[in-house]
């Protein structure tokens, strides 16, 4: 596979894929699939079936469309406009359902816990996940954005509609409900 | 001169965000406050601790599903939906790959002449009730295509004709999507409910994913249930099934499953180890306490204990179950497995003790055709 980066996505790829190129959508999927599944997986609480409709659903929103995106920003931050639209829009439709299977979900992204080695990464790495998902939605697509893509407060900012204050003030306040939920479990670990 | 508060920049001040001037505002008003520099250390603790969310990569099947849909939509027959978001043809940047896709079409029309009957819709045939497809309630026979749903409630069921390769019984309350249907390759989800699968077919055609793993065909008949919360169960009544589990990137599993026995399955450990459904029962309580109590991580001398109660129980048949605990045991617990399968049947050539304990594959592969043979 290709080695790319955000700014060849942006040019050399995007205009083969505006002409048609099946590689080149199948370059861009690659490129983008395991951020795009992670940020879903995580934000739907570890629900695959609902973290893969979204990643369906933003691959081919992205190819019926790219034909309206114009270059004059970055590819990635319009890529992830169709994330979180996707994840909210997802999110409000199945608010009741989500809300009463968190914990048995969470678990389904889990690791085996079979061997010593594995038990204590496990078991931070779920508990990491059970606090991500408790956050509220507006955080969480936040603090999920920031990890996976590591975009810029501008190019939140975009992705998620609002200004860059907002943006900053979600993550701090998303990161500090996430450091108060997991304060024991450090504690306990020593 | 004691300002605002500014918890709401720290997460911004941390990842460099802030103009030279309000992040000299920020420090000025950290250095004179506790509260924030408590609160810019917690946040930075929890900026450190997603550090433990790996990335995941997603199963293989999304991108199947998105070149079938968009084939599907390809069509000349497209659905309401797919008309709102796409552009009209004349200013469509697709029109070109539309077009050579069509001439593709054309040139392959010989092979899909031979392929359509197991091609890109399989019929549907209503037992019971209303099975609905795709939204649709089916009152006789309707045709189901990939990336489309099947659903029954309570009271309905339904048989889905795979291609030319078996059918699956869709049983009440049960959802299932059919992820891809090609010659090469036929490829449902089950979200919940029950399936029961007859494939008369070569090997590794046919293939179920569910939340804990994806059961592979090997030429069998079974019955696969799944849990809304992903944990299921697995039961073969002819062939054989193979049962794969990726985990996240830290063990993959694979549990095969023969005609009589069962396997049960868990989103968070993949599938359980397979056990004769005529084994004790105390052979199989003891074998659901080692494979999923650790799930909630209520492990582990629950665990050895039942170990314990698994070597003592196992028949020479069960040597199906002990086989695959080789694997799954802990390091020091391996030669225990060992001595008791060699107990209850002969080492064949070409198996040595060390080979085994280190998990050669060849040396294992090897054992389980000879041990199939009591299966």
């Amino acid at each position: 596979m290709v080695d790319l980066s955000d700014r060849q996505i942006g040019a050399e790829i995007v205009a083969a894929c505006r002409s048609g190129d099946r590689d080149a959508f199948r370059a861009l999927y690659d490129f983008y699939k395991a951020r795009v599944y992670s940020i879903a997986l995580y934000f739907f609480h570890g629900d695959q079936a609902a973290a893969s409709d979204v990643t369906q659903q933003v691959f081919l929103k992205l190819m019926t469309n790219i034909g309206q995106f114009r270059g004059d920003a970055l590819f990635s931050t319009w890529l992830y406009r169709l994330v979180v639209n996707a994840c909210m829009d997802a999110a409000r439709q199945r608010k009741s359902e989500a809300a009463g299977s968190d914990r048995s979900r969470l678990e389904s992204v889990a690791g085996p816990g079979s061997q010593e080695q594995d038990y204590v990464r496990t078991q931070m790495a779920n508990s990491v996940r059970v606090a991500v998902a408790a956050l509220p939605p507006k955080f969480r697509i936040a603090v999920l954005l920031r990890y996976f893509e590591d975009l810029s407060y501008r190019e939140m900012a975009k992705a998620l509609h609002c200004s860059m204050g907002t943006v900053a003030s979600r993550l701090s306040r998303g990161h500090s409900i996430l450091a108060e939920r997991l304060k024991g479990l450090t504690e306990t670990k020593g | 001169m004691f300002t605002r508060h500014v918890w709401r920049q720290l997460a911004a001040h941390i990842d460099g965000e802030l103009s030279p001037q309000k992040a000299g505002q920020v420090e000025r008003h950290e250095a004179q406050c506790a509260e924030c520099r408590a609160e810019r250390e917690q946040i930075g603790f929890g900026m450190e601790m997603l550090d433990h969310l790996p990335p995941v990569e997603p199963p293989d099947a999304i991108w199947t599903s998105i070149e079938s849909a968009l084939q599907e939509h390809r069509r000349p027959k497209r659905s309401a939906a797919w008309r709102l978001e796409s552009r009209p043809f004349e200013s469509n940047p697709w029109r070109w790959a539309f077009a050579a896709t069509f001439v593709l079409a054309v040139a392959g029309a010989a092979y899909w002449t031979l392929a359509r009957h197991a091609g890109t819709r399989w019929d549907v045939v209503r037992i019971d009730g209303a099975p609905v497809v795709n939204q649709k309630a089916i009152r006789g026979e309707g045709r189901i295509g990939a990336g489309e749903w099947i659903e029954t409630d309570s009271g309905s069921r339904a048989t889905v004709k795979v291609g030319e390769i078996g059918s699956v019984e869709v049983e009440p309350n049960t959802r299932l999507r059919v992820v891809t249907a090609r010659p090469g390759e036929h490829r449902l989800a089950l979200a919940r409910g029950e399936i029961r699968a007859k494939i008369s077919a070569p090997p590794r055609l046919f293939f179920v994913d569910t939340a804990s793993g994806t059961a592979v065909d090997l030429g069998c008949e079974y019955t696969l249930d799944a849990d809304k919360d992903g944990s299921g169960l697995l039961r073969v009544t002819k062939g054989w099934v193979s049962f794969q589990w990726k985990g996240t990137g830290w063990k993959d599993l694979e549990s095969l499953v023969p005609a009589g026995a069962s396997c049960r399955l868990h989103p968070s450990v993949g599938p359980g180890i397979p056990y004769f459904d005529d084994a004790p029962e105390s052979l199989k309580q003891a074998l659901d306490a080692f494979s999923f109590e650790r799930a909630g991580f209520g492990f582990d001398k629950a665990a050895y204990g039942a170990l314990d109660v698994v070597l003592a129980e196992a028949r020479v048949r069960d040597t199906l179950t002990l086989w695959h605990l080789l694997s799954r045991v802990q390091n020091e617990d391996r030669a225990r497995v060992y001595d008791r399968i060699a107990s209850l049947t002969p080492v064949p050539q070409g198996v040595s003790r060390e080979q085994a304990l280190k998990l050669d594959p060849e040396t294992l592969r090897r054992w389980k055709d000879e041990l199939a043979w009591t299966w």
